[in-house]
């Protein structure tokens, strides 16, 4: 197990939902659901300890929160933004080594980035920053990812591309994904399981292929 | 590798500055009459206690001004910060103007301790009332409203004071590197040495702050200390360079600009030294030219020559 979750209560001051009970598995991806403002964000903030949790436990190897939403420096390079995921491993000064260098040129070589290392992330387009976003969590060799959104603003053939990279990324190198979206067919998809936000504050789990009947997009309907 | 050359490039031409300044001068002499056989007793007093404290003044401020506008830059994320915004400038001038037009004095330095004494006072209120609140932006805010306050203070001490002592404060204003001493060159060496390491040892943190906060905590920095260090650090750089040398706010803001240009790196073990050897070398190369004011020429010379260079390196930087 990477990732557990006991009887946690999440949120700011008021918990958004019953204490829940949560574990991730390596090699799986689960696809987080809810409407707006049901508490995705929080849940995987609290998950990936930038929030404290009101209740209950986490435990977890090592975990990193992907946003695609950030908007890095002007002046930053694709090389100079996945070299970031290095910086846990090195030292105050912050030097790289040649092993750090040769995990870099790995994740920008297995998200198809090596040809634009050089390119001010700026200038990317949306799927191409989503990649490099990627990129920098693989370097920083997490064993949990968590992402939040990551197609917001992805057309649909570039979703199609990054949800086959999580569950490549999950099958092939065993971490544990667990990523928030709206988009119903990606989760069924690519998903091996669906966490959902139903309503009410409660929060249930099933198999992707089961979630349709077991009622866990019931919400999605008014 | 072509960084490391271009570093080794900027290192050079800083020792040229520092050879040169040290040797060209009014009164001209050659290195045999200060330290060889037959060395003078006059040619060794300019040496001392002119042209040493006025190179070390040069390079020590222009590298405090520069790397502490580098690390505020980064730390607000806004690429007009420099040094100043934080209200230094206005407290070290509320202590000349207390010290030179009120007749008040602090500490065994004069008009330098006083102007010492200002900035920190300021620089500590700053920091205590923003450190109430959670946002970085609220710094600015605070500092640039003290800075008003205190600049309005100044202005009623300038109301009522003689044209004598006005004159003496409004030199003061125009920035100098030959009112360091010879026994103040320890002094100073420290204050810049202390406030260097402070952000010399942020730099995994300066790297991540780009992205914001979460990011960095994210990549398991810890934000919250290495943001007091910084701020502390870059405060103590500012209020050095301003209580010996004079509010010089142009360096501050644009040699970052300027070190960035030069070596096309975002990355601050790149950046922060070419930002200090260009913020020593510039202020050598303005002290070199002593009969002017420092700020006139700073801003005249400085202003038309960085921006050349921002415009010739924005064909791969869009600014």
């Amino acid at each position: 197990m990477l990732l557990k979750a006991e009887k946690l209560e999440f949120g700011y001051k008021e918990p958004l939902c019953r204490p829940l009970d949560f574990s991730l598995a390596s090699g799986e991806v689960v696809a987080l659901i809810g409407a707006n403002g049901c508490g995705k964000s929080s849940l995987l903030k609290t998950l990936g300890g930038l929030v404290p949790p009101l209740g209950g436990k986490v435990w977890a190897s090592s975990v990193s929160l992907v946003r695609m939403g950030l908007t890095p420096p002007e002046t930053m390079t694709v090389e100079e933004f996945v070299s970031l995921g290095r910086s846990p491993y090195s030292n105050f000064l912050d030097g790289r080594t040649h092993e750090d260098l040769l995990i870099i040129h790995e994740a920008l070589a297995m998200m198809d980035l090596v040809g634009m290392a050089r390119k001010k992330v700026v200038h990317l387009s949306d799927g191409e920053r989503s990649r490099v976003f990627l990129a920098e969590a693989i370097a920083q060799q997490a064993q949990v990812l968590l992402l939040d959104e990551p197609n917001a603003f992805l057309d649909i053939p570039r979703s199609h591309f990054l949800f086959r990279t999580l569950r490549k990324l999950a099958e092939e190198r065993g971490l544990g994904i667990l990523v928030s979206t709206h988009s119903l067919e990606y989760a069924e998809r690519y998903a091996h399981k669906i966490l959902s936000f139903t309503g009410l504050g409660n929060v249930e789990c099933a198999l992707a292929n089961e979630a349709r009947q077991k009622g866990l997009f019931d919400w999605t309907e008014i | 590798m072509r960084l490391r050359i271009g570093l080794l490039c900027l290192s050079f031409l800083l020792l040229l500055l520092i050879v040169f300044s040290l040797l060209w001068g009014p009164t001209g002499f050659g290195w045999s009459s200060v330290f060889g056989s037959a060395s003078s007793p006059v040619a060794q007093h300019i040496f001392y206690h002119i042209r040493l404290p006025k190179t070390v003044a040069a390079v020590l401020s222009g590298a405090a001004l520069s790397v502490s506008g580098l690390a505020l830059q980064t730390l607000f994320r806004n690429p007009l910060c420099g040094p100043f915004v934080l209200g230094i400038s206005s407290g070290a001038s509320l202590g000349v103007a207390l010290s030179l037009l009120a007749g008040l004095t602090f500490g065994c330095f004069g008009v330098l301790s006083s102007a010492a004494i200002g900035a920190l006072v300021v620089t500590i209120f700053v920091m205590y009332v923003s450190s109430k609140f959670e946002r970085a932006s609220v710094l600015l805010i605070v500092g640039l409203l003290t800075g008003y306050f205190v600049d309005g203070f100044v202005s009623l001490l300038i109301a009522s004071s003689s044209a004598e002592s006005l004159k003496v404060y409004v030199s003061w204003g125009m920035g100098s590197f030959g009112r360091l001493t010879f026994e103040q060159m320890g002094i100073f060496s420290v204050a810049v040495a202390v406030g260097l390491l402070l952000i010399a040892v942020s730099i995994r943190y300066l790297n991540a702050a780009g992205l914001g906060d979460e990011f960095a905590k994210n990549l398991g920095i810890n934000v919250g200390l290495y943001k007091r260090m910084v701020i502390l650090g870059a405060s103590i750089l500012a209020a050095a360079a301003t209580s010996f040398c004079g509010p010089v706010a142009f360096v501050g803001i644009a040699v970052p600009h300027l070190a960035y240009a030069l070596t096309q790196s975002s990355n601050y073990r790149v950046l922060l030294p070419a930002t200090l050897l260009c913020g020593s070398s510039l202020c050598l190369l303005a002290g070199l030219f002593t009969t002017l004011p420092l700020n006139a020429l700073l801003s005249i010379v400085g202003v038309p020559m960085i921006l050349w260079v921002l415009i010739r390196s924005s064909r791969n930087w869009r600014l």
